[in-house]
């Protein structure tokens, strides 16, 4: 399983590093750097909340 | 005059579209949602369906925010938010760092503190207003340390927010001489504190956006003041109406309140799940700047726009849970602090504040009621209470 961003669509909300905070982290601005793109096995649950919270759908699971 | 005039001069028109003075805004929206763009007079429309919305969020350069889609009493446009890209994105590089979530950590045993200072005041009494003694001055005094101002211009800023945005009067008319006077002192205030600080830095917000350099340039005396013009509509009043929602909402929802008592670790997302549910800033405005369809309605240039947050937010479209409460809702992917460009600047400060106050608040008095009696009465534009009155067993 791959998560993927679009830099350009993230807003900064902030939802997927608070959840998930050792996936996702922030820039200086607050915007999603991705930690993880391959999700490591059992944070599959927390990946999805991640990319699920986002409210710009900035975040997309890429299913195996 | 135009019809959007007529509109702004007469509050009545908007009422049946006004989510935030309603009873159940659920119910409301639902109805509204029944047809994707509502017409108010031939220049005024309201979005109401979370698709659409969303797109219209999106594209900044159509749906502009600039100082035509709402009247504030403002001279020159509020920073960031009356901007729009490509000179917006200037504005957020330097105000975005300072808000950012890691930042805004930091202060939370200040808030803690603020908290617990003013439930002491009443957690003995039995009895409170929520609304006058822990709504209204938590965020204002928040803001107040924050910003490194004196604690006893604690009334002031109250009585400049509530100018602008609650003025006394029933009319666009009547309400403008206090939205003027409001405005001048705004200005007035910041004018004198920004020149009064020198070149001297100080560790507070003032002095770091005062002291925040894009591309090697600060910003002027002028644009700080806009910013802190923005701060005062943006951050006091919507942190009050968010407290009133909750706070009422858990005062008559005792499970629910016994959930957040029981395990503190809901809050966080019961904090989401209360801004979307109660969503206290109900609505967005825009101004369309070239002709568009919206949900298959033709939307001419120089229309003015509601964006109906608090109805995307309830769209059983694209959440067919969305018609009731779940503390732990996951996913909850809300639109309350809006989306696209203008995301609410303070999102993060705001999430803090009503993070800690659910918190503190509980471990001080975790069973209360609404006074016997009691009848809320929300408020038109920004969902808050004018009084919120609670019993509880007197502490200690």
């Amino acid at each position: 399983m791959k998560i993927r961003l679009d830099s350009e669509v993230c807003q900064g909300h902030g939802r997927c590093y608070t959840l998930a905070p050792d996936l996702f982290d922030a820039d200086e601005r607050g915007h999603c750097v991705l930690l993880k793109e391959e999700v490591p096995p059992g944070r599959e649950a927390d990946a999805r909340s991640g990319v699920e919270n986002c409210p710009e759908q900035a975040l997309v699971l890429e299913e195996d | 005059m135009s019809t959007s005039d007529d509109v702004r001069r007469d509050p009545g028109a908007t009422a049946v579209v006004d989510l935030a003075a309603s009873e159940d805004p659920r119910a409301v929206a639902r109805t509204l949602r029944e047809q994707p763009v509502f017409r108010i007079g031939e220049e005024f429309c309201v979005v109401t369906r979370r698709s659409d919305i969303e797109s219209a969020l999106r594209k900044p350069a159509v749906f502009s925010s600039g100082a035509d889609a709402v009247n504030l009493g403002n001279v020159r446009p509020l920073i960031p938010l009356q901007i729009d890209p490509p000179k917006h994105v200037k504005y957020r590089r330097i105000l975005d760092p300072l808000f950012a979530p890691r930042h805004m950590a930091a202060l939370e045993d200040e808030v803690v503190g603020l908290v617990a200072d003013l439930v002491d005041r009443f957690a003995g009494r039995g009895s409170c207003d929520l609304h006058e003694e822990f709504a209204v001055p938590l965020p204002c005094t928040v803001f107040l340390h924050l910003m490194g101002l004196p604690i006893k211009d604690l009334d002031l800023f109250l009585d400049m927010k509530d100018g602008i945005i609650r003025p006394p009067g029933n009319s666009t008319g009547d309400q403008e001489p206090y939205r003027k006077k409001a405005a001048n002192d705004i200005y007035a205030y910041f004018d004198e504190v920004i020149q009064s600080r020198g070149d001297e830095e100080t560790d507070d917000l003032l002095s770091r956006i005062m002291h925040a350099e894009i591309d090697g340039e600060r910003l002027t005396a002028e644009e700080v003041v806009d910013v802190c013009f923005l701060f005062i509509i943006a951050g006091l009043d919507t942190v009050t109406d968010s407290l009133d929602c909750f706070f009422a909402y858990l005062a008559q929802n005792d499970d629910h309140r016994r959930q957040l008592v029981d395990d503190e670790s809901v809050i966080p997302a019961a904090v989401e799940e209360l801004l979307r549910w109660e969503s206290p800033v109900p609505a967005v405005a825009r101004v369309v700047t070239e002709d568009v369809e919206i949900g298959g309605c033709p939307v001419q240039a120089g229309e003015q726009v509601m964006l109906l947050l608090g109805s995307a937010n309830t769209d059983d479209a694209t959440n067919p849970s969305a018609h009731f409460v779940d503390l732990e809702r996951d996913p909850n992917p809300h639109l309350a602090f809006g989306g696209g460009v203008h995301r609410c600047l303070g999102s993060h400060l705001a999430r803090l504040e009503l993070r800690v106050a659910l918190r503190e608040f509980h471990r001080r008095i975790p069973d209360y009621s609404l006074a016997p009696g009691t009848v809320l009465e929300y408020t038109p534009g920004l969902r808050s209470l004018h009084t919120l009155p609670l019993v509880f067993s007197a502490a200690g």
